[in-house]
């Protein structure tokens, strides 16, 4: 049965559960579906019936059956962050063709586009429909990833690339019931987000939000704890700062404890096993590109890890994934040798909105096309892949994908000078990003201010710095290492 | 110790960890007043304090402080137990 299919039974069959726990309210199923019908009859009645809808996130029931109800519909969904610098979003809307945007409350219009709003929409006894036919080559949602040029990306992922990902979640052996608890803690333009929600909508089960005040790591320990969560997919930075309680930490009812986003440190998951007795621990890697995940690792109960340099293995990929090992020119790099993971299968977008980006991240091999994730990975000789790295400035700060090519565009064009910027890993094995300038020293706070009406909250760097000249490698190029050693001193 | 001396103490650190000339702090103010203080720096924040006073938070307390003035109830409180 496709995923759509079973969202549809599910809101059908699961009326009295709770589907949705947001802000400590609780929504069930018949509640959902009301939500769900009423926004559909306004898409379907809205004069142009578009084809692709933004949402205007926010953390309401709202924003969730709008989801529900465009996935239904068989339509595609695009989230706007409110947040987001104004420009970032009217790429977006551009970008994706949108004619129409679905907000929860009045206040949050945009420009140069049809906002309705839901909470005036009110319902009228329908219930949901599901569209007829094959969708599987339709897209289901778009997201947009940092850009090095300082255009964000988009990625559509179908109907089929996500009926294939779940064929591979369930393959896994992972089995939820509509007596789960589950956490949703990623921003729904993140496709972590995706299998947070919508894995447990199809199986009748309840999601369950962060509060919107305070920590987002308390926030996350305060879900687990107060609503006895069973199945919770992370980012690894939230072990990072839960590190120093973890003798507090009890989590028996915990059945699924799932880590991705960034590099897992061996000795951190061994130490949350204690705190998870009863979990099983999965290490999931994948780009938004091939659908949520693609590869997984379990970690032995008996905790025996497979790790290199203390990083925990991205492991197998899942059913239906194909991968090689390539190098630069898309050649297959032998068995053991370090190289780019290329992916294939029907999880794997076929290319991003814009077609010009294909060119470079796509290549064919025996008839398949193969995506270039741009992560260095060794093949282990028991079939696990160990991640090495990136091969270019792509990196993860807690779990957002940033391309730091993308921060230095901004700051150079807005600034008018050189800037580099750099990951640096505190003591606490968490990343921030570090901005230089080539300038003299000037207002931080005023340089600060204008980064952020460019960039969202996520891409801000912690701390800037004024060095002028920079210092230059034997090729006359920025010699980053240098450079980091330089402001090291300095954070 | 009294509350000012805490707050003068809680001013130095913040001002510290997040790289300000001045930070303003009151019983009433929260992460969402103060710029730059995120999960990140609140790591770094609550680690600091620890040391500067020399006590320990649980898990627990930290994620009932709702504001300043919670946090500085609990420096006051731990303490007067020392």
């Amino acid at each position: 049965m496709s995923l759509r299919n079973k969202l549809y039974y599910s809101l059908i069959n699961n009326s009295s559960h709770n589907a949705l726990c947001i802000q400590g309210c609780y929504c069930n199923y018949n509640q959902l579906s009301e939500r769900v019908a009423c926004i559909q009859q306004t898409l379907i009645n809205h004069s142009v019936s578009p084809s692709r809808i933004g949402i205007v996130l926010s953390d309401t029931v709202d924003t969730y059956a709008a989801i529900v109800a465009i996935l239904l519909l068989g339509k595609t969904y695009v989230p706007l962050h409110p947040s987001h610098p104004a420009e970032r979003i009217q790429q977006i809307v551009s970008q994706a063709d949108l004619d129409i945007a679905l907000t929860s409350s009045a206040l949050s219009n945009l420009e140069n586009i049809t906002c309705v709003d839901m909470s005036s929409l009110i319902a009228d006894g329908n219930s949901p429909i599901i569209s007829k036919g094959d969708f599987s080559n339709s897209y289901a949602y778009i997201l947009f990833t940092s850009g090095s040029t300082g255009i964000p990306k988009g990625t559509p992922i179908t109907y089929g690339n996500l009926d294939s990902f779940a064929t591979g979640f369930y393959a896994i052996g992972y089995q939820l019931t509509p007596q789960d608890r589950c956490l949703q803690m990623f921003d729904l333009t993140f496709d972590l987000s995706v299998v947070s929600y919508l894995m447990p909508l199809c199986a009748g089960a309840c999601v369950y939000t962060l509060p919107d005040k305070g920590m987002k790591f308390t926030n996350v320990y305060s879900v687990l704890e107060e609503h006895t969560i069973t199945f919770a997919l992370m980012v690894p930075s939230i072990l990072s700062f839960l590190r120093q309680y973890f003798s507090e930490i009890h989590l028996p009812q915990l059945r699924y404890s799932l880590f991705c986003g960034e590099a897992l440190s061996a000795d951190l998951v061994t130490e949350w096993q204690k705190c998870v007795p009863n979990a099983t621990i999965d290490n999931v890697y994948g780009p938004t590109e091939a659908t949520i995940f693609c590869t997984w690792y379990r970690i032995d109960t008996t905790g025996t890890v497979g790790a290199t340099n203390g990083v925990v293995w991205i492991g197998k990929p899942m059913l239906g994934v194909n991968t090689v090992v390539a190098d630069d020119e898309g050649n297959l790099i032998p068995t053991g040798e370090k190289g780019e993971l290329c992916l294939s299968g029907n999880q794997v977008t076929k290319g991003y909105l814009d077609n010009e980006k294909n060119k470079t991240a796509f290549f064919t091999l025996n008839g398949e096309q193969y995506y270039r994730t741009g992560d260095l990975v060794l093949l282990h000789t028991d079939g696990n892949y160990i991640y090495c790295g990136r091969s270019d400035h792509q990196v993860k700060i807690q779990g957002f994908r940033i391309e730091l090519a993308e921060i230095e565009h901004h700051a150079r064009t807005a600034f008018g000078c050189h800037a580099v910027a750099i990951v640096f890993t505190n003591p606490q094995g968490i990343n921030q990003i570090e901005l230089v300038l080539e300038t003299e020293a000037t207002n931080k706070s005023d340089i600060a201010s204008t980064l952020k009406s460019l960039m969202p909250a996520y891409m801000l760097p912690a701390g800037i710095h004024f060095v002028k000249p920079l210092p230059l490698n034997i090729n006359g190029k920025t010699d980053r290492k240098e450079l980091a050693k330089q402001i090291a001193i300095a954070i | 110790m009294d509350s000012n001396e805490i707050y003068a103490h809680l001013q130095k650190i913040y001002c510290t960890i997040l790289k300000k000339d001045q930070v303003t702090l009151t019983d009433e103010t929260t992460a969402a007043d103060i710029d730059g203080w995120d999960s990140l720096t609140h790591m770094l924040l609550m680690d600091s304090v620890e040391r500067e006073f020399g006590i320990k938070f649980k898990l627990m307390e930290i994620m009932k402080f709702n504001n300043v003035g919670d946090m500085v109830a609990c420096i006051q409180k731990k303490l007067a137990a020392k």
